[in-house]
């Protein structure tokens, strides 16, 4: 057996071999992630919709489909908010299995969303990782008709895709700077980025424990960088069941990092990746058994 | 074809889009991307702030000089209650070459599309620069938003990041 297809054979096992049995823990955890990629598709979308119609009147950067086609017609008339009302029906449409390409339609008006949203110039990835969930949710369900594999299939996706995001965030760092990526005095520039922003945002800035240590000693900068790129370049290896809740968990612990030195807080990242870094289906078959077993000595 | 191979087929067709698509468009393709941010440490950087001027300031003899953070003329302008995001406004700031009436327009109407202006708004782009273990910070004043008009900075080559001089 070659290399290749030992790590296939792995790549199989670890990904998509979790989440079978067909228990009420792993029935509310999925249909628990999908409700909260979809209402977390709807919060951003609506968002932005609101701020597109308020604020946006022309495309200084093209992003995505915006590099083929003018998307200047979503700046007026509310197309943006009938595009969001479209996405949380398809969604919706999508949730009840009544139309198996739902998901697929429901991610490509997300995407004219975001391309409309972030036609300034901005680069956001907070809505990145809901929007691989319902990608991963749309080709579960346009290619399985089995529920059980649509859940692993969705699982599986996610941990591949999110684990090799933040790796390659990790070699970005290393190609866009080289190995002094953590020195503590990046981590001054980005503070005083951040207090300019926040000035700008709220008219005051109070900087935070993190941030004081780093401006008063930019070793402990050097600290929390290592600690952050470290944690980055490890993400793959949630692709492993045995090392998956920890390497999540770790990931977490960044971003709260990310929070307290540079107070920017990727919420959807966060509460996403929390759903995905305990065991939650096990949790719940716990509990319930736990409440069956009192109800009857009880 | 059995589940996990069919499974592992679609992510890797997935994972050839994915290849191919931030390939061809800058690492960006939403919701792909290689996640470049913060890759470039220690570069300066841009960003933007705007300030509140009394509503009888005379724009021909306001200073267009650059200060330092501590100096801004004005009051801050908080743009997050206004419902204006701060990054759109550093974007515009940062990532114009020209101002062009379209760009200058543009940015306006960041402060002025659905609502009325009461007192100018001076708008600086902010420089940060690492010096030895220190940063330093400069603002340049680029634009100023007036209720019936709009003034551009007297130089050219200090209005944008490109032709502004290195600090």
């Amino acid at each position: 057996m070659s290399a290749l297809s030992r790590f296939s054979h792995t790549l199989r096992r670890e990904l998509f071999s979790d989440f079978a049995a067909d228990t009420t823990g792993t029935h509310v955890y999925f249909r628990g992630l999908e409700l909260f990629l979809l209402v977390y598709t709807v919060y951003f979308c609506w968002t932005w919709g609101g701020y597109i119609q308020q604020n946006i009147s022309s495309v200084l950067l093209p992003l995505g489909l915006a590099n083929y086609i003018d998307v200047s017609f979503m700046f007026a008339h509310n197309v943006a908010l009938l595009n969001a009302a479209l996405i949380g029906v398809l969604g919706l449409v999508g949730f009840f299995r009544l139309w198996r390409p739902a998901y697929l339609l429901a991610l490509f008006a997300f995407h004219l969303q975001y391309v409309a949203r972030y036609s300034l110039g901005e680069i956001s990835h907070g809505s990145n990782l809901v929007g691989m969930g319902v990608l991963g949710l749309g080709l579960a369900l346009l290619f399985f008709r089995d529920e059980e594999h649509r859940r692993r299939f969705t699982f599986g996706f996610l941990y591949f895709f999110i684990g090799l995001g933040y790796t390659s965030a990790a070699v970005c760092k290393l190609i866009g700077t080289g190995i002094t990526w953590p020195d503590g005095r990046h981590l001054l520039m980005w503070i005083a980025e951040r207090k300019v922003d926040t000035l700008s945002k709220f008219g005051a800035f109070e900087p935070s424990l993190l941030q004081e240590m780093t401006l008063q000693d930019y070793r402990f900068g050097t600290l929390f960088l290592v600690f952050g790129l470290l944690t980055e370049a490890i993400s793959f290896l949630m692709w492993w069941r045995k090392l998956r809740y920890v390497v999540v968990l770790l990931v977490i612990g960044m971003h709260i990092g990310i929070f307290l030195t540079m107070n920017i807080f990727f919420h959807a990242s966060t509460y996403l990746l929390l759903l995905l870094g305990l065991p939650w289906h096990r949790i719940i078959d716990a509990v319930l058994e736990r409440s069956r077993t009192l109800a009857f000595s009880g | 074809m059995q589940f996990p191979s069919r499974a592992l087929r679609v992510v890797g067709g997935i994972l050839v889009a994915y290849a191919l698509l931030v390939a061809t468009h800058l690492g960006e393709f939403w919701p792909f991307s290689i996640y470049p941010m913060f890759s470039q440490a220690g570069n300066p950087w841009t960003r933007a702030v705007v300030r509140k001027l009394p509503s009888q300031a005379d724009p021909d003899t306001l200073s267009w000089d650059a200060v330092s953070l501590q100096d801004l003329p004005g009051t801050s302008y908080p743009v997050a209650p206004k419902g204006i995001n701060q990054n759109d406004v550093a974007n515009y700031v940062s990532k114009t070459d020209r101002w062009t009436d379209e760009r200058v327009q543009g940015l306006r109407s960041l402060f002025t599309k659905g609502r009325t202006l009461s007192s100018p708004l001076f708008v600086f782009r902010v420089r940060g620069t690492l010096e030895t273990d220190s940063v330093a910070v400069t603002a340049t004043p680029v634009l100023l938003f007036a209720p019936d008009t709009t003034r551009l900075h007297p130089s050219s080559t200090a209005r944008t990041v490109a032709s502004a001089p290195p600090s």
